[in-house]
């Protein structure tokens, strides 16, 4: 019965459940609010991209700034590295003048010393004197310091002994 | 109200029009130039951003040091600059310029100022291989003063800290810095390393931090530790130039070697300068001065005597106590063998032949070998065959094939004339009678290194063979004993009290001259020996080349020797044995046993023997005038 009576609705016009269906299906904009969430404020996104750019770019600046200022120092120290191995080069090379033996061969001539020609030893353990111990003397010594190299025979002086004759120093006289 | 309207966007047009026109024009400006420099001069821009902007910086590698044996530098790499000068700049200040730079780096100021003012150019060097502290407190007392257009360059300086001490072995590196002879040349691969090279951007002097860099390291030379010992090298050098200097000889060569190992402690050269010598002679004898201890030849003279006598006793022919009987001359085929002192019929043993070096008595005891078995023997001390020490230029001597050997030269070779050897031959075949028979090939590197030629040398790599029997030279050593014992050998000059010091005397004369003949050349004196004699330390060997004055082995050569000895038993601290040497009779008479040595009987008509008498009268085969026309020339 019912069925029939819907069926007879149908044939003539809509349903009123259907009308308010239609009704229902004018679309409108859901509120917001309706579904739990509030309207984003633009303002604080904005602040927030624009402090990280900023940073961004003046952390960017900082570090450049940092690192030329570090390549500075870099470059200074470099320098003064470089200033500080000459000088120690330099101080070795003064050092190994000093300890060169012929320096030292001539400070000890110069004190009076003379190596010696005979060596001998004492043994501590036994006190016992190893060789001949003799003493050295000035004939002992040995010439430190080569000897005078010879003349070379372009700078020995020359005498040219020319015979002028009258008749030639009269032609040379104006 | 409309025209007015109208005609008022018809303006705004107009302009934007001519604006858009403009703007148009520009950017096709823009555009045109940016074709240009990116497209077309590209190539020209980058090169001179380059050329601004980019370092290119060689970086030496720093040259390896070359060590004594106790690690004290020899010779050693610094870091050092170059002035140079772009004379453009310069120019107009030269003269306040060359003042400076001629006071303080020792610079004649004439040249300097001639650089600095040098037309068409905006490089010259003004000095090179400066210490850096030097160079940079110029370079900055030039700033200070304003004066611009000098700078430096890394340079790196060779420093040779011991001066001359063993610059014959070491070399030198030349003007341009390559090496130019001794070691420095060998083993130049060795201590070169290998330069490398750093690229980078600077801007107002300072390294760009993100720019364009790239490095490759230097690769440092390595170090060559020698067995030089530089405080033995310095004495041997001085005491041996001293000598060449006394007697005006024309070059002299010491050696001082470990007896056991064969490590060269001294290897010393003396090259005396002759007046009159022209600038390419100088030059010469400099390039000679290099190592001529293992580059020139000579003939060796007596001190090969030990080296018969041993063979002699190792093959069984003969022992110190044989009795020899002497004549006053010996004719072999053509010529006549003397003696350097006159004497009548003696009656010596083959101790007494060595303790007076007879050539007589020699070429009698030698007259038991053929010559193939002496060839063969002194072959084996070495003799005719290079060394293998590692020094460039090194010469193997000359020793003929037995075949070509007359009787004569059989006896002339035995006691040391008619083959030629360079010193450190002969030092090394001593050096074998100290070493208990053993030969050991001499070494002047540390380890194990190679040469820039491709050969091993080396302490490590140095190798030992017999040359005789342990009791040949035993009992050879106790003959050489006697040539140093006062009263009874020819050099007891060389002797040290307290010490038991064996040695052998040598005067050989040269074949030179224009006659290539022995009459010409002059002679070669030596001394070679080792101490103590029973348990030897030390060898050293000491050659005089031509002396003009005195000259004999033992008066010469023998001191040097003797001093050179001394200071390495010192240095290294080798106390005396204390052992007697064994008494050797010398000489014999029939009907009488063989009694001590008598010096009256074989030195006749002189009672006592001291080395001023022997300094006149050379030893050995050829400072008498009949042994110079005996042992002949050809």
């Amino acid at each position: 019965m019912s069925t029939s009576s819907s069926q007879a609705a149908s044939g003539r016009r809509l349903p009123r459940f259907a009308e308010a269906a239609v009704e229902r299906a004018r679309l409108t904009v859901v509120p917001a609010r309706s579904l739990g969430r509030t309207q984003a404020a633009r303002t604080p996104f904005a602040v927030l991209v624009l402090v990280i750019l900023a940073g961004g770019v003046v952390g960017l600046l900082m570090f450049n700034t940092q690192m030329q200022q570090t390549s500075f120092t870099a470059t200074a120290l470099q320098d003064r590295a470089t200033e500080l191995t000459a000088r120690k080069q330099a101080l070795d090379l003064e050092l190994d003048g000093l300890r060169d033996p012929q320096q030292l061969a001539q400070s000890a001539r110069d004190l009076g010393m003379v190596a010696p020609q005979t060596p001998a030893f004492v043994r501590l353990s036994d006190g016992r004197v190893l060789g001949t111990p003799t003493p050295a003397g000035g004939g002992d010594a040995v010439q430190v310091t080569p000897g005078p190299s010879k003349k070379p025979a372009e700078i020995e002086r020359r005498t040219v002994i020319v015979e002028a004759t009258p008749r030639a120093a009269a032609d040379g006289a104006p | 109200m409309s025209p007015t309207r109208r005609s008022s966007r018809g303006t705004t047009h107009l302009r934007l029009r001519v604006a858009l026109i403009g703007v148009a024009m520009l950017l096709s400006l823009f555009a045109g130039r940016l074709v240009q420099i990116q497209g077309i001069d590209a190539a020209s821009y980058a090169a001179r951003a380059e050329s601004s902007g980019l370092v290119t910086l060689d970086l030496p590698a720093k040259r390896g040091r070359i060590l004594d044996r106790n690690g004290e530098p020899l010779a050693e790499s610094v870091a050092g600059l170059m002035v140079v000068a772009d004379p453009q700049t310069t120019a107009p200040n030269a003269d306040a310029i060359a003042r400076i730079l001629a006071d303080r780096l020792d610079l004649d100021y004439f040249e300097v100022r001639d650089t600095l003012t040098e037309k068409d150019t905006r490089f010259a060097y003004v000095a090179r291989r400066v210490p850096s502290t030097l160079a940079s407190s110029v370079v900055a007392e030039l700033r200070e003063q304003e004066l611009t257009g000098i700078d430096t360059r890394p340079d790196p300086l060779r420093s040779y800290p011991s001066g001359d001490v063993a610059g014959n072995v070491i070399g030198f590196l030349g003007e341009n810095g390559k090496p130019a002879a001794g070691l420095e040349l060998a083993f130049d691969d060795l201590l070169a390393g290998k330069d490398g090279r750093e690229t980078y951007e600077v801007g107002g002097g300072n390294r760009i931090p993100l720019g364009d860099n790239t490095r490759v390291a230097p690769v440092d030379g390595k170090d060559l530790r020698l067995t030089i010992d530089r405080d033995v090298q310095w004495y041997a050098q001085r005491v041996l130039c001293n000598t060449v200097q006394t007697v005006q000889a024309e070059s002299g060569v010491a050696v001082a070697m470990d007896t056991r190992t064969g490590e060269l402690l001294a290897l010393a050269d003396c090259t005396g300068t002759e007046p009159g010598m022209t600038p390419a002679e100088v030059a010469e004898a400099q390039r000679k001065l290099v190592s001529s201890a293992v580059s020139d030849v000579y003939e060796p003279g007596s001190v090969q005597k030990v080296l018969t006598f041993s063979s002699l006793i190792d093959d069984g022919k003969v022992a110190p106590e044989t009795k020899l009987t002497v004549p006053s001359e010996l004719p072999v085929l053509d010529r006549v063998i003397g003696d350097w002192f006159d004497h009548g019929t003696l009656q010596m043993t083959v101790a007494g032949v060595v303790a007076q070096s007879s050539n007589i008595g020699t070429s009698i005891a030698a007259g038991q070998f053929t010559p193939q078995e002496l060839h063969d023997h002194l072959t084996r001390f070495g003799l005719g065959q290079k060394t293998g020490v590692g020094l460039p230029g090194e010469s193997r001597g000359l020793l003929t094939d037995a075949s070509e050997w007359s009787v004569l030269s059989r006896a002339q070779i035995a006691f040391g004339q008619g083959l030629s050897v360079n010193a450190l031959q002969m030092a090394a075949a001593v050096n074998a009678l100290g070493n208990d028979g053993e030969l050991v090939e001499p070494s002047i590197v540390e380890g194990r290194e190679r040469t820039s030629s491709g050969q091993e040398v080396g302490t490590a790599t140095a190798t030992k063979r017999r040359a005789v029997s342990s009791e040949a030279a035993r009992k050879t050593a106790e003959m050489m004993e006697l040539v140093t014992t006062p009263d009874v050998g020819t050099a007891p000059g060389a002797g040290i009290q307290g010490y038991r010091v064996a040695g052998k005397t040598g005067t050989a004369q040269q074949a030179g001259g224009e006659c290539r003949c022995y009459a010409m050349g002059g002679k070669a004196v030596s001394f070679g020996g080792f101490a103590p004699a029973d348990d030897p330390r030390f060898t050293v060997y000491a050659m005089v080349n031509k002396p003009s004055i005195g000259g004999s082995g033992g008066g010469t050569t023998g001191p040097i020797f003797r001093k050179i000895l001394a200071y390495l038993l010192q240095k290294y601290a080798v106390a005396p044995t204390g052992t007697l040497p064994p008494s050797i009779p010398t000489e014999w008479s029939t009907g009488q046993d063989l009694g001590v040595p008598s010096p009256s009987s074989l030195r006749p008509g002189q009672g006592e023997v001291d080395s001023e008498d022997l300094s006149d009268g050379a030893d050995g085969t050829s400072g008498a005038p009949t042994a110079g026309s005996t042992t002949g020339s050809e």
